[in-house]
């Protein structure tokens, strides 16, 4: 990346955070099987990135019960909807001469 | 860059699905050494992923297959023992039973969009009305009136209309339109015709409509693009 154009948000950068942003910018919110369901990622690993995003204050987890069974569910904050429109735009001018 | 690139740049627009690679174990890359192929796969993944989420639906068709049987299988019931109380009171309690039995069977919370709560609550406000309103009409025996199955059909015809906006889905239009139409012409056919007016609008309407509808959702489930690993 040369001088002058934008930086690109590490947290939101990394393929399985934005995999999850894009999901979650479309629904209200989700439950953490379906997030792995649809990225096709493991426990360990999304349950990694899930946990910088919530650090990054990008999402917010919610944990309760559906009948007997725990669920965890996701939702995007304002702050990550910030930050994917941020990235998408940074996209936008670093791919710019090419759009 | 791909054509697929430049509408992903907008969040909100209408996107295509295409196949994506392989997802990264190690995700503490940031975007240092960044190449320009790293980008357009990254708006690519955008642009699967984004219009996986939107493809993501509840199903619903079921539940109009089922009303659509109870209220047929009233109706019979009704014209083979036409001064038995019971029919319609017993087929609405045995259809609120499959329901909620249904509901644990195919209804998934995974997910949540502001257009199938706003849609649940329609259907959900409106069953209850309906049941309500069938009960109280059966309990008094005062549930015969042209008026009061005209009353029904425009209950659905307004809900199926409804769903029908929000959706934009003309073939749920032409449902509620059905509906309407023949809450309209409970007025004016005659009188040994309701029953079977009632029985093409709950074959249609919702038995076939249903049926339909759970094919949509079948065939979206399976078209639905799912990223994998390799």
């Amino acid at each position: 990346m040369g001088e002058g154009l934008p930086e690109l948000d590490p947290v939101v950068h990394g393929k399985l955070r934005l995999a999850v942003l894009s999901l979650l910018v479309t629904q209200e919110e989700a439950d953490f099987t379906w997030l792995r369901e649809k990225t096709g990622s493991t426990d360990g690993n999304l349950g990694a990135q899930m946990l910088k995003l919530e650090e990054a204050g990008y999402v917010a987890m919610e944990k309760r019960f559906q009948g007997r069974k725990p669920q965890t569910v996701y939702r995007m904050t304002a702050k990550g909807r910030e930050a994917l429109a941020g990235y998408v735009a940074a996209l936008k001018r670093l791919l710019g001469g090419a759009l | 860059v791909a054509a697929g690139a430049v509408s992903v740049l907008n969040i909100n627009g209408t996107l295509h699905g295409e196949e994506i690679g392989m997802m990264d174990v190690d995700e503490n890359d940031g975007a240092n050494g960044t190449t320009r192929e790293d980008l357009v796969q990254r708006v690519a993944l955008m642009e699967a992923m984004i219009a996986e989420g939107r493809q993501a639906t509840g199903r619903y068709g079921w539940n109009f297959v089922l009303w659509g049987l109870v209220d047929i299988v009233g109706l019979v019931w009704q014209s083979a023992k036409p001064h038995w109380w019971g029919a319609w009171p017993i087929a609405i309690t045995v259809g609120v039973v499959l329901q909620i039995v249904g509901v644990r069977i195919f209804y998934c919370r995974a997910t949540t969009t502001l257009k199938n709560r706003t849609l649940r609550s329609i259907w959900q406000v409106m069953g209850v009305t309906m049941c309500l309103y069938c009960f109280s009409g059966a309990l008094a025996h005062r549930a015969n009136g042209i008026a009061y199955l005209a009353a029904v059909f425009m209950m659905l015809g307004m809900a199926h209309s409804i769903s029908a906006v929000i959706l934009r889905w003309g073939v749920q239009g032409g449902v509620g339109a059905l509906w309407l139409g023949g809450g309209v012409a409970c007025y004016f056919v005659p009188g040994r015709w309701l029953n079977w007016l009632f029985l093409i609008e709950m074959v249609v309407g919702m038995v076939v409509f249903g049926l339909y509808a759970m094919m949509l959702e079948r065939r979206r489930a399976r078209q639905a693009p799912v990223m994998r690993h390799g």
